[in-house]
C-alpha cells in the first residue's frame, strides 16, 4: 500500500479501497501479479545492461592492470599501474586531444551560432518556415560518413568551393587541407556544423517560442535598444537550452571518431596525426598495436576528461545562472 | 543581424520591409547552402565516368545511370543492402517493443525499486560510450560473435534514451484507463498491447525512427564486427570503395552514396514531424 501511494495512482487506489476491503485477499494476489509483470517488463533492459554495460566496464578496469593481447591471450601479463602511467604520460594520446578541443571550440560555435541566427530568422517570418525546417534538417538524418564525403569533394583542391575562391581571387594556390598540418580539423569541424546546426535549430526555436512576447514589449516601452533585448532577454532566457546543447556537443563531440576515419586518415591521423582524435587513438592501440590493456586504459582516462569537463560546465553555468541574474 | 530584425518590430504591419527581404534572403542562402552537396552528389551519379574526374562540377553534358547499375553489378549493393536492413530492422523491432515494455512498468506499474531503478537509468546515461568500446570487443571476441550480427543487435535491443522518451508519453495516459482494463480482467500485456500501444503511435513511430536510423548509418560498430565482406553494411561498404584505388569506380561510387542516403530521406519526408520531435524532445528534459 506504501508503495502504491508513492506512484500517481494513489487517488485511484483510494477510490477503490471499498471494493478491495470485500475482496482483500484477490487485491494482494492482484498487485503481487502486477509487480511480478513490472519485473519481467523491465528485465530486457537489465539483463543487457548487466551483460553489455556493467560486465564490459569492469573488464575494461580489469584490463588496465594487465598487458593483453587479442593475438596472444595467453601471454597475458599483469603490469600493476604501468599502464595508466603510461597514459597520462603519452604525448600523442594528449596530442589528440588538443586536437579534438581545437575542432569542438570552433565546431560549437559555428554550429550553435548558425543555428541561432538561423532560429531567429525563423522566428520573425510567417510563411515557409516548414519548408525551411524540413531543408535544414536534411542533413541531420544523412549518413555521416556520406556527408564527410561529400563535404570533403565540396572543399577539395578541384572542387566547386576552392574553384570558386580561386576564380574570385580570394585564393592563389588550392589548398590541399586534409595534409596541411593545422587544417584537417577546422575544415571537419565546418562539415559538420553543416550536418548539425540544424538540430540546434529546433531546440533554440522551441526555446524562442517559449519567451513571453510582452518582455519584448515592455522593453521596447522602457526603450531598450534592440543588442539590449538580444543581450538580456533573448539570451538570457535562451540558456538552458544553450546550455544543454553545449554539454550534448562535447560529450559526443569528444568521442568523434567516424567523420575523421571515414575521410580516409589512418588510424594515427595521417602522416603528422594532424586529425588523430582520442578515440581513433584508442581504437589504434586495440587493434593496430593490440595493446587491449593500454587501450582500456586510455579509454578510461579520455571517459574521466570527459566526466571533469561536463562537471565544470555545470558548474561554471550554474553558478553563472544565480550570480549573473 | 538582430538589429535589423528588431528593427521591424513596431512597424511590422507594412508588409514586406527591408528587413524582412532580408531575413527571407538569409534563409534562402542558407537553405542553398543545405540543398548544394546532396544536388553536387545526385549530379556527380549521373555523369557518364571520366568527366566526374575532369569536370566534377559542371553540370552532366548526358545523363547516364549506368553508375547505378555498376553498383549493383560491381559493388554489390544488394548484399550491402540486405546486411544493413536485416540490422537495422532487427533493431528497431527489438528496440522499440522492448524499450516500451520497461516505460510503461516504469511509467505505471508500482513495483518495489522502480525509482531506484529508474535513477539508476538515467545515471548510465552520462556514462561516455567509448569506456564499451574495447571491453565490448573483448567480450564479443570471447563468446565468438565477432563477424555476427548479433554483435551489432543485440546490446542495441533496448535503450535507455528511449526507455526515458516513451515513460515521458506514457506516464501521461490516465490511470483511469488502464485501471478500467484492469477491472474488466485484462492482464498487464493485454493492457500493454490494447491500450498504451495504440495510444503511443507517435511516440512510437519517432522511437523507432531513432532506431532506424542510429543503425543504418553507424559506422564504428561495423567496422569493428564485421570483418568479411560477405557481412558489410552499406556504411563500411561506401568507406571500403572510397578507400579503394582512387580514380576507379568513380561514377558507382557516387551513385552507391546516393543510394545509401536514399532510403532515411524518403523516410524523412514522410515523417518529417516524428523525425523532428526525436530531436526536439531531448531539450526537455
Amino acid at each position: 500500500m506504501a508503495l502504491v501511494s508513492k506512484s500517481k495512482s494513489g487517488r485511484v487506489v483510494e477510490e477503490r479501497t471499498p471494493q478491495s476491503k470485500a475482496s482483500g485477499g484477490s487485491s494482494l494476489v492482484a498487485r503481487i501479479r502486477r509487480n511480478i509483470w513490472g519485473y519481467v517488463f523491465v528485465s530486457p533492459w537489465v539483463l543487457l545492461y548487466l551483460v553489455f554495460g556493467l560486465y564490459p566496464l569492469l573488464l575494461s578496469f580489469y584490463l588496465t592492470f594487465f598487458n593483453y593481447s587479442f593475438v596472444r591471450p595467453q601471454d597475458e601479463a599483469f603490469t600493476g599501474i604501468g599502464n595508466w602511467v603510461r597514459g597520462i604520460t603519452d604525448g600523442l594520446f594528449w596530442f589528440a586531444l588538443f586536437n579534438i578541443v581545437y575542432n569542438q571550440v570552433i565546431f560549437i560555435v559555428l554550429k550553435n551560432g548558425l543555428g541561432l541566427l538561423i532560429a531567429l530568422g525563423l522566428k520573425r517570418i510567417t510563411k515557409g518556415g516548414r519548408i525551411f525546417r524540413t531543408i535544414y534538417f536534411m542533413p541531420v538524418i544523412t549518413s555521416p560518413v556520406v556527408l564527410v564525403l561529400v563535404g570533403a569533394y565540396i572543399v577539395s583542391p578541384d572542387g566547386p568551393l576552392q574553384s570558386l575562391f580561386l576564380q574570385a581571387g580570394i585564393m592563389k594556390t588550392p589548398v590541399f587541407w586534409k595534409f596541411a598540418d593545422w587544417l584537417p580539423m577546422p575544415v571537419i569541424a565546418l562539415i559538420n556544423s553543416w550536418k548539425w546546426f540544424g538540430v540546434s535549430t529546433i531546440i533554440l526555436l522551441a526555446g524562442l517560442y517559449g519567451i513571453d512576447p510582452t518582455l519584448y514589449e515592455a522593453s521596447s516601452l522602457d526603450g531598450a535598444t534592440s543588442w539590449q533585448k538580444f543581450r538580456y532577454i533573448t539570451w538570457s532566457l535562451l540558456r538552458p537550452q544553450l546550455f544543454f546543447l553545449l554539454v550534448v556537443d562535447l560529450i559526443n563531440g569528444l568521442q568523434m571518431f567516424s567523420e575523421v576515419y571515414a575521410l580516409g586518415y589512418d588510424v594515427y591521423g595521417g602522416p603528422n596525426h594532424q586529425a588523430l582524435t582520442p578515440v581513433m587513438y584508442v581504437y589504434a592501440q586495440a587493434f593496430d598495436r593490440s595493446n587491449v590493456g593500454y587501450s582500456s586504459a586510455l579509454g578510461l582516462i579520455l571517459a574521466g576528461v570527459i566526466a571533469i569537463v561536463t562537471l565544470i560546465q555545470f558548474k561554471f553555468v550554474s553558478s553563472d545562472t544565480t550570480s549573473g541574474d | 543581424m538582430q538589429a535589423s530584425i528588431s528593427r521591424v518590430e513596431p512597424k511590422a504591419r507594412r508588409g514586406p520591409t527591408l528587413s524582412s527581404i532580408a531575413i527571407y534572403g538569409l534563409l534562402i542562402f542558407g537553405a542553398i547552402v543545405v540543398i548544394y552537396p546532396f544536388f553536387y552528389m545526385v549530379m556527380n551519379s549521373l555523369k557518364p565516368g571520366p568527366e566526374i574526374l575532369h569536370s566534377p562540377n559542371s553540370l552532366p553534358t548526358e545523363i547516364t545511370i549506368s553508375g547505378y547499375q555498376g553498383a549493383f553489378e560491381r559493388l554489390n549493393m544488394f548484399l550491402l543492402f540486405r546486411n544493413s536492413l536485416i540490422i537495422a530492422v532487427s533493431v528497431t523491432v527489438l528496440n522499440t517493443f522492448l524499450s516500451a515494455l520497461a516505460a510503461y512498468a516504469i511509467a505505471k506499474i508500482p513495483f518495489p525499486g522502480r525509482d531506484k531503478l529508474f535513477a539508476f537509468m538515467l545515471t548510465t546515461m552520462m556514462i561516455p560510450t567509448v569506456l564499451f568500446l574495447i571491453p565490448t570487443y573483448v567480450m564479443m571476441y570471447r563468446i565468438g560473435w565477432v563477424g555476427q550480427f548479433y554483435a551489432l543487435i543485440i546490446p542495441s535491443a533496448v535503450s535507455i534514451y528511449n526507455i526515458f522518451l516513451l515513460r515521458q508519453f506514457i506516464a501521461s495516459i490516465p490511470n483511469e484507463l488502464i485501471e478500467a482494463t484492469r477491472l474488466d480482467g485484462g492482464s498487464e500485456f493485454v493492457i500493454f498491447f490494447q491500450l498504451i500501444v495504440p495510444l503511443s503511435r507517435p511516440v512510437l513511430a519517432t522511437v523507432a525512427i531513432l532506431s532506424f536510423m542510429g543503425s543504418w548509418n553507424d559506422f564504428l560498430g561495423p567496422l569493428l564486427y564485421l570483418n568479411k565482406p560477405e557481412t558489410w553494411t552499406v556504411q563500411l561498404g561506401l568507406y571500403q570503395f572510397q578507400s579503394s584505388i582512387p580514380g576507379q569506380f568513380e561514377q558507382e561510387k557516387w551513385a552507391a552514396m546516393t543510394l545509401v542516403t536514399l532510403p532515411l530521406v524518403v523516410i524523412y519526408f514522410i515523417m518529417q514531424e516524428q523525425f523532428v520531435k526525436a530531436f526536439a524532445n531531448t531539450s526537455l528534459k
